[in-house]
C-alpha cells in the first residue's frame, strides 16, 4: 500500500518539526527514516498515523487521506512508544484486545503471537504479569508484536531496536524483512542505529530539521558509508 | 542551607509550571478562590469567637476556650493537609543521584516542609483572636509567643500528618493509626473525669502565653521526635520505594468470558473492568463513589434519617447519580494514558464510551435493588424510584458522557487521589454541577406544577427517550471529539 505526502507541514512555534513537498513510499517499501534528535522522524510518523495536526498538506495512505477518514487503520500497524500500551492489561490480554479490535478470534491471535516466540524469548508471555511491571525491552516487545498482529499492509515502528537486547535487535530485523516480504506490506522504521537500518532497508530517508534532505537508494547495502559520512561530518562540525 | 534554597526554588517551578495548572484558567481561578475563601472565613472566626466565647461562657477567657479546643483544630488541620499538601517521598526522587547525603536531602526536604506558609494557615483565626483577647492582659509579647507555640503546634501536625501519609502510601491499613490516636485521645476526653485533654491543651495554651520555657520546650520535643520518627521512615521507605518492581502480579486472570459475545463493545467493557480493578487512583475513586452510593442506600432503606419528601428523593436521585458523577465526570481522563494507542484503532473511541455507558447503567441497578427495601416500608413508591432510576441513566449520563469531548488532562492510573485531581476545567465543573442539580431540580419543579405521579411519568418519558437514542447521541459524542482530537490528544500527552 503507497503512502503519499504532500506539502506536509508542522511547527512548533518558531521550530520547524516537519517540512516536506512531496514524498512517495511505494507500495512494499522498506524505509528506514534516519536523522539526529530533533530532526522529525516521530513527528513525521504522528502526522502519518493521524495523532497530530499538520499546520499544512496531508499524508494518503492507500486512497485515503489520514485526517479525513478511518478506514487506512484497518490495515495500518504502528508501535511509537509506551502511550499505545495498556499497561495495566497482561501482554495476553492486550493482544487479544488489539486482536478483536481488527475482528480477529482469541484462537487467531495466540496462533498469530505463537510466531514471535523467539522474539519474545519466553519472556512475554505466561507470566501473569502486568504489562507496567515488565522491562522496557520487553514492553518494546510487547508493542511490536501488537502493531503486527493483524497482518498490516502498512507498518510504522518508531526505534524498534530501542531497549532490545542485541538478539531481540537481530531476531527484529529478521522478523520484518521477512515480514515485508512474504506479504509485501510497507514499512517504515526509524531509528539510531545505522548498522541496523542499513541490513533492513534497501530505502533509506535521511532527515534534518524536518525535511528529508536525501533519499538513498541502498537495495545493494551502500548506504552505510553516505550514511557515516553525514553523521560523521556533523561531529567534526 | 544552599540545598534547601535550591529544593524550595525548584518546587515553587514545579508548582508554577504543572501542565494542570499552568494552562488550566478555571484551575488557576478555582485555587485562588478557594484560598480567599478560606482566609476570608477563617478571619470571620477569629473576630467573632472572642466575642462568642465571652458570651457563652462568661467566666473563663475567651483564649482558655480556645485553647481547650486545640485537639479540634488539630483534626480539621489533619484531614485538611490530605486535601492540599504532597508527601515528601512525592518530591525526593529527582535528588535522590544527586552528589548529597540522602539523610540531608531528606531532612532538608522536612525542614522545608515544617516552614511552608501551610503551617501559618490558621494565624487568620489566631492573629485575629489573640489580638482581640490575649493583648489587653499580656501586650504585644503575650500575643507573639502565643502565636509562635500555636505555629509550633502547626509544625508538630505537619510531621504527624506526613507520618500517616507515608505509612497510608505503603498500606490503607495503616488508617487505622489516625484513627487509634484521636480516638484514644477522644475517649480519654470524655471517658476520664475533668476533661483531661482539653485541660492540658488549655495549660500548655496559657504556658505559651505566659512565655513558660516548659511549654515551649514540650512542644519542641513533640516536634523532634516526629521529626526524626520521618526522617528515619523516609530513608527505609526510600529503599523500598527504589526496589519496587512487581507491585500487580496476579494470581488469577479474569477473563469475563461472557463479554466474548458482545464483540468490541464487550470488549470495550472488559477493559473498563480491568481498569477500576487493576489501578489504584481509579480503584480508589469508585471505592469512594460505590461506599457513598450504598451509604445513601442503606440510610434511606434501613434508617428514618432521610425521612420526609424531599430528602427521600434527593436521596434515591443521588444515590443513582453520584458513582457515575464521579466516573464518567472523569471520562477519557484516564484514556488519556494511553490515547494514541486507542487512536490508532478505528472507532474505538465511540465502542469505548458506549462500554462506559452500559457498565455505568449496569452498576446502578445495586442502588436500585437495594432502593426496593424502602420500596416495601413505603418510604417512595415504585413509580419514583423507577422514574428517577431512567432519568439518571438516560438524562444525566447524556449529560456526562459530553465531557468525553472536553475533558482532556491525563490522571494518573495509580497516583495519590488527592493529588491526581488536578483535571477539573470549566466545563466539567459546570456539567458536573449541572448533573448534580438539575435532576433535582426538574424533578421538584414538574412535581410542584403537576400531580407527583405524573412528574414522575414525565421523568421517565425523558429517560426513555435518552436512553432509546443512546446510540446516536453517543455517536454525535464521538463526532465532536474526532473534530478536536488533536487539540486533546496534544492535551493529554502534555499532562502525562
Amino acid at each position: 500500500m503507497e503512502i503519499k505526502i504532500e506539502q506536509l507541514r508542522k511547527n512548533f512555534g518558531e521550530k520547524v518539526a516537519v517540512d516536506i513537498d512531496t514524498y512517495t513510499i511505494h507500495s512494499g517499501d522498506m524505509l528506514g527514516l534516519v536523522g539526529n534528535n530533533g530532526a522529525g522522524k516521530t513527528t513525521l510518523f504522528r502526522l502519518m498515523l493521524d495523532l497530530l495536526k499538520a499546520d499544512n498538506g496531508n499524508v494518503h495512505i492507500g486512497e485515503n487521506n489520514v485526517c479525513e477518514n478511518e478506514d487506512w487503520k484497518a490495515h495500518t500497524g504502528a508501535f511509537i512508544d509506551d502511550g499505545f500500551l495498556i499497561d495495566y492489561l497482561t501482554p495476553e490480554e492486550y493482544f487479544h484486545f488489539v486482536g478483536k479490535m481488527y475482528g480477529m478470534k482469541k484462537e487467531e491471535v495466540d496462533e498469530r503471537v505463537a510466531q514471535f516466540e523467539r522474539f519474545m524469548n519466553g519472556e512475554v508471555i505466561g507470566h501473569k504479569k502486568l504489562i507496567r511491571d515488565y522491562s522496557a525491552g520487553n514492553k518494546q516487545k510487547i508493542g511490536i508484536i501488537s502493531a503486527l498482529l493483524h497482518q498490516p499492509q502498512v507498518l510504522i515502528l518508531d526505534e524498534p531496536f530501542n531497549f532490545l537486547d542485541p538478539s531481540s535487535q537481530s531476531i527484529i530485523k529478521h522478523l520484518l524483512k521477512e515480514y515485508n516480504q512474504q506479504t509485501g506490506a510497507t514499512i517504515l522504521v526509524s531509528s539510531h542505529n545505522l548498522n541496523h537500518t542499513v541490513d533492513v532497508c534497501p530505502r533509506i530517508a535521511l532527515m534534518e530539521h524536518g525535511h528529508i534532505i536525501r533519499d538513498i537508494d541502498n537495495a545493494d547495502g551502500s548506504a552505510e558509508k553516505e550514511l557515516e559520512d553525514y553523521f560523521n561530518v556533523n561531529v567534526i562540525e | 542551607m544552599n540545598l534547601y534554597k535550591i529544593i524550595k526554588q525548584n518546587q515553587k517551578l514545579a508548582e508554577k509550571r504543572n501542565p494542570a495548572f499552568d494552562t488550566n484558567r478555571f484551575a488557576k481561578f478555582l485555587i485562588y478562590f478557594m484560598i480567599v475563601y478560606w482566609a476570608a472565613l477563617f478571619l470571620f472566626f477569629g473576630v467573632m469567637l472572642p466575642v462568642m466565647f465571652e458570651e457563652l461562657v462568661p467566666n473563663m477567657e475567651p483564649y482558655h476556650i480556645m485553647n481547650q479546643g486545640f485537639i479540634y483544630v488539630m483534626l480539621a488541620d489533619f484531614l485538611m493537609r490530605f486535601m492540599a499538601q504532597p508527601s515528601v517521598s512525592q518530591e525526593i526522587k529527582p535528588y535522590l543521584l544527586m552528589p548529597v547525603k540522602r539523610k540531608k536531602l531528606i531532612s532538608m526536604l522536612l525542614l522545608k516542609s515544617g516552614l511552608d506558609s501551610y503551617n501559618f494557615m490558621w494565624f487568620f483565626v489566631y492573629v485575629p483572636f489573640a489580638f482581640l483577647t490575649v493583648i489587653r492582659f499580656y501586650g504585644f509579647g503575650g500575643m507573639f509567643l502565643y502565636l509562635l507555640g500555636i505555629w509550633l503546634i502547626f509544625v508538630f501536625n505537619n510531621y504527624w500528618y506526613l507520618l500517616c501519609k507515608l505509612l497510608l502510601g505503603e498500606k490503607t491499613l495503616w488508617l487505622l493509626l489516625p484513627t487509634a490516636i484521636f480516638g484514644a485521645l477522644g475517649a480519654a476526653e470524655f471517658l476520664l473525669d475533668g476533661l483531661p485533654i482539653s485541660r492540658f491543651t488549655m495549660d500548655l495554651g496559657e504556658g505559651f502565653i505566659e512565655g513558660n520555657p516548659w511549654s515551649f520546650l514540650f512542644i519542641i520535643a513533640c516536634i523532634g521526635v516526629m521529626f526524626l520518627i520521618n526522617l528515619k521512615l523516609q530513608q527505609r521507605m526510600i529503599y523500598n520505594e527504589l526496589s519496587k518492581k512487581e507491585d500487580t502480579k496476579i494470581k488469577h486472570v479474569s477473563e469475563y468470558k461472557f463479554l466474548d459475545k458482545y464483540g468490541e463493545v464487550g470488549e470495550y467493557i472488559r477493559l473498563e473492568i480491568k481498569l477500576i480493578t487493576r489501578n489504584k487512583t481509579v480503584k480508589t475513586q469508585f471505592r469512594m463513589g460505590l461506599i457513598v452510593m450504598l451509604g445513601f442506600s442503606f440510610a434511606l432503606a434501613f434508617t428514618d434519617v432521610y425521612d420526609g419528601s424531599y430528602m427521600t428523593s434527593f436521596i434515591c436521585l443521588y444515590n443513582y447519580a453520584v458513582l457515575p458523577i464521579m466516573t464518567l465526570g472523569q471520562v477519557m481522563s484516564f484514556e488519556g494514558n494511553y490515547i494514541d494507542g486507542l487512536m490508532s484503532r478505528k472507532e474505538s473511541i465511540f465502542n469505548l464510551l458506549r462500554a462506559k455507558y452500559y457498565l455505568t447503567t449496569l452498576i446502578i441497578l445495586v442502588p436500585f435493588l437495594i432502593m426496593m427495601f424502602p420500596i416495601a416500608k413505603g418510604k417512595i413508591t415504585i413509580l419514583a424510584a423507577i422514574a428517577y432510576l431512567i432519568f439518571v441513566v438516560g438524562f444525566v449520563f447524556f449529560m456526562l458522557l459530553q465531557l468525553a469531548v472536553y475533558n482532556t488532562r491525563t490522571l494518573p492510573l495509580n497516583a495519590n487521589l488527592m493529588k491526581s485531581n488536578k483535571s477539573s476545567n470549566w466545563i466539567q465543573g459546570l456539567v458536573t454541577g449541572c448533573a448534580f442539580m438539575l435532576p433535582l431540580l426538574v424533578d421538584k419543579l414538574l412535581s410542584a406544577l403537576l400531580p407527583e405521579a405524573v412528574a414522575h411519568i414525565i421523568l421517565i418519558v425523558i429517560g426513555v427517550g435518552f436512553i432509546a437514542t443512546h446510540n446516536l447521541w453517543i455517536k454525535n459524542i464521538y463526532k465532536r471529539f474526532m473534530k478536536r482530537r488533536y487539540q486533546n490528544m496534544e492535551e493529554f500527552r502534555a499532562s502525562r
